[in-house]
C-alpha cells in the first residue's frame, strides 16, 4: 500500500513539478516563493493522497491545491516582489527578443489577478475554458469572459509598451 | 455565427476553434487570418510564460516528503538542534577514533537522519543528475569547503558534479568526485548544524554525518575506509 502511494506520489512529483513552478511564479513573480509554494502543495497532496480517487484528476486537483496554498501565504503576508530579478534568469534561453520579453511580463504583472488566473491556466496548464471553470470555482461562461477581457487588457499593455519603445527609439 | 461572434469566441480560445467557429472560418477569410494570427500571438505568450524551474526541484520536493513535514515549531527545533548539535559535536570530534568508529543502521539513528537521507538520496537521484551532466559554480564549492575549515580535495580526485541539494532547513553544497577509491559524494551543509557525528550504512552505501566548526558535511561512498581515506584528504 505506502509502495503503490509512494510510487504514486513519485510520479505526480516528476510530471508535474515543473509546470506547477511555472503558474506559481507567474502568480506570486517571485522565485523563492513560487518554490515554497510548490513545495507546500506537495506536502499537502501527500498529505491527502488517499482522498484521491481518480488518477486522472491528479493534475487539476494539484493545481486548486496550489492556488489554495498560493491564497493562503498572499492572506499571511504580503508577497516582496523582487521586480529587479534578471530576465535570464527567470525566462527560458531561446532566441526571443529580450525587451519584448520583458514588456511581455511587465503587461502580465499588471494584469488584475482575475484575468491573469485563468490566462496563465490556460498558457501553462493548457486547460479549456470548462476544466478552469472547475479550477476556479466559476462557471464557463466567468471564464470566458476573463480570458476576453484578459486578452484584451493585454493586448493594450504591450501596445503602450510598443509605443514607448518605439518613442525611445526616434 | 456572426464576425463578432467569431471574435468574441476567439479571444477566449483561440486554440480551441468550435465546429461553428471552424464553419464560419472556412467561408470568411478575414475570421480566418484573425485566427491564424490569435494562434501564432498565443503559442508565442504560451512560450514566453515557461520559465526555468530550479535545479532538482523535483528530488528536493521529494526528499522532504521523505523527511517528514516541516513543523510549526520549526525554528525552536532549530535553535535547540543547534544548541545540543555543537555541544555533541565538540564532544564528539575531540574524542573521535575513525578506525572503532561505530557503524549504525539506518534503523537505528531514524529514516529522517540525515546521513540516511543523503544515501536514498545519491541511490534515488544522483544518477538521473550526473545524466543531466549540469555543473554549478566551483567557485561557490570552493567557498564552501572554506567556511567548513575543509581542504579541497587534491591530485587524482575530480569532480564529476556540482550543484544544489535539499537538507533539512535549506540547501547543501552537493559535490560528486571521482577518487581513486572510486565515486564519493560531498555535502557540504555550511551554517546549519549537522548534529553528532555518525555513521550510518544503509543500502550497500556508507555516510557519515559529521559537525565542523560552521556547519558540517556529508560523505557517502562505498565504504568506511573510503570515507576515512576522503577525510584524510579533506584535512577534517
Amino acid at each position: 500500500m505506502f509502495a503503490t502511494k509512494q510510487s504514486k506520489f513519485e510520479s505526480m512529483v516528476r510530471a508535474y513539478s515543473t509546470e506547477l513552478y511555472r503558474y506559481a511564479y507567474w502568480l506570486c513573480r517571485d522565485r523563492h516563493t513560487a518554490e515554497d509554494v510548490v513545495q507546500e502543495t506537495f506536502a499537502r497532496a501527500w498529505k491527502a493522497c488517499d482522498e484521491l480517487r481518480d488518477d486522472k484528476a491528479a493534475r487539476s486537483w494539484l493545481y486548486t491545491i496550489l492556488r489554495n496554498e498560493h491564497a493562503r501565504l498572499f492572506r499571511r503576508k504580503p508577497l516582496d516582489i523582487d521586480h529587479d530579478q534578471a530576465l535570464d534568469e527567470i525566462v527560458d534561453d531561446s532566441a526571443r527578443d529580450p525587451a519584448q520579453e520583458l514588456e511581455f511580463r511587465d503587461a502580465m504583472n499588471a494584469l488584475p489577478p482575475s484575468y491573469r488566473e485563468p490566462l496563465l491556466l490556460q498558457w501553462i496548464g493548457g486547460y479549456s475554458c470548462k476544466e478552469i471553470a472547475e479550477i476556479m470555482g466559476l462557471t464557463e461562461g466567468a471564464v470566458m469572459t476573463r480570458l476576453t477581457r484578459g486578452r484584451i487588457a493585454l493586448g493594450r499593455l504591450d501596445g503602450t509598451a510598443a509605443r514607448r519603445r518605439k518613442g525611445r527609439s526616434a | 455565427m456572426t464576425c463578432f461572434e467569431f471574435r468574441r469566441l476567439l479571444l477566449a480560445q483561440p486554440r480551441e476553434l468550435t465546429a461553428l467557429q471552424q464553419e464560419h472560418a472556412a467561408g470568411c477569410t478575414s475570421c480566418a487570418k484573425a485566427a491564424e494570427a490569435a494562434v501564432g500571438l498565443d503559442m508565442q505568450r504560451a512560450q514566453s510564460l515557461l520559465v526555468p524551474p530550479p535545479e532538482a526541484l523535483a528530488d528536493r520536493i521529494l526528499l522532504r516528503q521523505k523527511m517528514g513535514p516541516r513543523t510549526h515549531y520549526g525554528m525552536w527545533a532549530i535553535a535547540a538542534t543547534l544548541v545540543v548539535g555543537v555541544a555533541l559535536g565538540i564532544q564528539h570530534y575531540r574524542s573521535y577514533d575513525t578506525a572503532h568508529e561505530n557503524v549504525n543502521t539506518a534503523t537505528a539513528v531514524g529514516m529522517n537522519h540525515p546521513a540516511v537521507a543523503a544515501i536514498s538520496f545519491v541511490l534515488d537521484h544522483e544518477p538521473q543528475l550526473l545524466k543531466e551532466n549540469r555543473s554549478g559554480d566551483p567557485n561557490v564549492m570552493r567557498a564552501a569547503f572554506q567556511r567548513l575549515g575543509l581542504k579541497l580535495p587534491g591530485d587524482g580526485v575530480s569532480m564529476r558534479y556540482l550543484g544544489k541539494c535539499p537538507v533539512p532547513g535549506g540547501t547543501g553544497d552537493h559535490v560528486v568526485l571521482q577518487t581513486p577509491y572510486g565515486h564519493v559524494t560531498l555535502i557540504l551543509v555550511p551554517d546549519y548544524p549537522v548534529g553528532s557525528r555518525v555513521m550510518v550504512a544503509d543500502r550497500n552505501m556508507t555516510a557519515l554525518a559529521s559537525p565542523v566548526e560552521k556547519g558540517g558535511y556529508i560523505v557517502i561512498a562505498q565504504s568506511r575506509q573510503v570515507i576515512r581515506e576522503i577525510e584524510r584528504m579533506l584535512g577534517s
